[in-house]
């Protein structure tokens, strides 16, 4: 079996500091992958070194293909979307139709016509006169019309109300999302898309932090909840954080088993979201 | 399809490029609605020329009358003179600018995330400067001087002028071969100055000014520092150095010397072999290329987005 990705030391300088600093990982396919990380952490030139849009040392395939030498191969099947909206703003929708159509494979019009339809989007406005909202709806349009296998958004629905947001991430996974294609996405609203991923990738500081199925985590990390008083014997169990909160303490710990754990107090699996900043937080370097 | 949900055999599904052509013709199509002044503004001129034939005064009772038979050819080298300076200075603009305004608006990475190599859209930016704005100005040119000759003897068949100036097919086709001609040969030359201006466009953060001050510079310190003006001598033969080898000692002919044919008197005359055969033309366009490639690798690797 081959991954849909397929990522060994990765290694990216930008002078003096590392911005990958061996990053290995790989993706199967039929996965929706988070790529999750502080500010600077490496998220996006993981993504830029993925999409053949940067320079890096390592070995890299995406799709089998190597997006150094092969990125016009590689982007008939693959799919992105770059943080905030960069539709020109001069485009019309149609000539975004049009374009896509022109030139690429795998689009089809109908698919984005019919999208668009639903949307309060006419085809003869330009991206300038929508709302942001309304330009990421297009740019999902297109995107939906793409048979690609692998689609690559980074912080998609940054800057955009929840309405939008939570529109946004149902079409992805209701009417776009299928076995033969995989997703990697990062964004900072881990708490609201948490749902969606199979797969978590925590980076930080150019390094993968934690590579895992979102089954896995629920084997390995636990969250529990006790009274202070039970939290100083806990600790001998040497949870990786800890943290307060109206005066109960929540331990984060990695590979106890439930049994022994259970005994000190609550005992759960924790969310990404929470997990992020145990990990963030806990890991030496921060 | 022969994968499962599982396993995807590198490479052989990849599906095929869409056909050459019809990229290149998106890509061309792309940069006339992206860039509308390309097409707007010689329009524009040309129906400024056309109101003037119409409401216009012309005068032709006083001139000579070789003059007044090659009245004509004369508008239509007038027309598309202005014309082509007209879409010099756009294309100028144009060049400079194409390759900024998409990492100006981070576009690019819209256009990139399509299956369009940065070669060919680097080369589509190229030929909109170097052939299709030419050429349609050529096409401009000739439909504007048509109408303008058409509008001017219809006024004349109403009386509002004087007399119908003369019309002589042969010699108006004789004219759109000349221009044709010399449009081939201005490519050649201007093919380095239009890939020069596409790779600052594609690298500079502030293309117009590192367009202009650097040669400015040049100008001005050569001649203080090094008491040399070879900088000044290189600008004024790549911009018109070619006409120099084409009309060398060809004077233009007197009021009352008006040849019978100014087209077939110029293909006659001007010295086509010397011009074409210049190496200094070749050594150009291969330059262009050279330039071009330099552009299209930096649109490819030049990450600062």
């Amino acid at each position: 079996m081959t991954a849909v990705i397929e990522a060994r030391h990765l290694t990216k300088r930008y002078g003096a500091t590392r911005a990958l600093d061996g990053v290995t990982f790989s993706v199967a396919a039929g996965r929706i992958v988070g790529l999750i990380g502080p500010n600077g952490a490496g998220k996006t030139t993981t993504l830029k070194a993925l999409l053949g849009l940067t320079p890096f040392e390592g070995e890299l395939r995406v799709l089998g293909l190597d997006p150094r030498r092969e990125r016009d191969a590689l982007m008939r099947e693959v799919c992105f979307m770059a943080d905030v909206a960069v539709l020109p703003r001069w485009l019309r929708v149609s000539q975004a139709l049009e374009f896509c159509a022109g030139v690429h494979p795998r689009f089809d019009r109908a698919i984005a016509s019919d999208f668009l339809r639903k949307t309060d989007i006419r085809p003869a406005s330009r991206v300038r006169e929508l709302s942001k909202g309304m330009v990421t709806q297009l740019h999902l349009a297109l995107i939906m019309a793409i048979d690609a296998r692998l689609l690559v958004l980074d912080e998609p629905t940054i800057g955009l109300d929840l309405l939008y947001r939570r529109k946004f991430y149902d079409t992805l996974v209701n009417d776009y999302f299928d076995k033969q294609r995989t997703i990697l996405l990062t964004t900072h609203q881990v708490e609201e898309v948490e749902n969606l991923f199979t797969d978590v990738i925590f980076i930080n500081h150019g390094k993968v932090a934690l590579d895992a199925s979102v089954e896995d985590l629920g084997q390995r990390y636990q969250q529990l909840t006790l009274s202070a008083e039970a939290a100083a014997r806990a600790r001998a169990l040497q949870p990786f954080y800890e943290r307060e909160l109206f005066g109960r303490v929540a331990m984060f710990f990695e590979g106890r088993s439930s049994a022994e754990l259970k005994a000190f107090g609550e005992l759960r699996t924790p969310s990404i979201a929470d997990l992020f900043v145990a990990k963030m937080q806990g890991s030496p370097g921060t | 399809m022969s994968s499962t949900p599982d396993t995807i055999e590198p490479g052989t599904e990849v599906p095929r490029a869409m056909p050459l052509g019809t990229t290149l013709l998106m890509l061309l199509r792309r940069e006339f609605w992206e860039h509308r002044y390309l097409w707007r503004v010689p329009l524009a001129f040309i129906a400024l020329l056309l109101l003037l034939a119409v409401f216009g005064h012309v005068d032709a009772d006083d001139m000579p009358a070789k003059v007044q038979a090659a009245l004509p050819t004369l508008i239509q080298y007038a027309l598309a003179s202005v014309l082509f300076l007209i879409v010099v200075a756009v294309l100028t603009y144009y060049t400079i600018d194409c390759l900024h305004a998409e990492r100006k608006d981070r576009s690019i990475l819209f256009w990139k995330s399509l299956p369009v190599s940065d070669g060919l859209t680097v080369t589509s930016k190229f030929l909109v400067a170097l052939v299709v704005v030419p050429l349609a100005a050529v096409g401009l040119a000739l439909l504007g001087h048509l109408l303008f000759m058409a509008i001017m003897a219809a006024r004349a068949a109403f009386g509002s002028l004087p007399a119908a100036p003369a019309w002589d097919t042969l010699e108006w086709l004789r004219n759109v071969a000349l221009m044709l001609v010399l449009l081939v040969l201005a490519m050649l030359w201007y093919a380095p100055v239009i890939a020069a201006s596409l790779l600052v466009s594609g690298w500079a953060r502030k293309p117009f000014l590192w367009a202009t001050l650097p040669p400015l510079m040049l100008l001005i310190l050569e001649p203080i520092f090094f008491h040399t003006t070879y900088f000044w001598h290189f600008l004024r033969y790549r911009s018109q150095g070619i006409w120099d080898v084409l009309a060398h000692g060809i004077r233009l002919p007197r009021e009352d010397a008006v040849p019978h044919s100014i087209a077939s008197a110029l293909f006659d005359n001007l010295h086509w072999r010397a011009a074409f055969g210049s190496i200094d033309l070749w050594l150009g366009v291969l330059t262009a290329l050279a330039l071009l490639y330099a552009a299209a690798r930096l649109r490819r690797y030049h990450d600062e987005t």
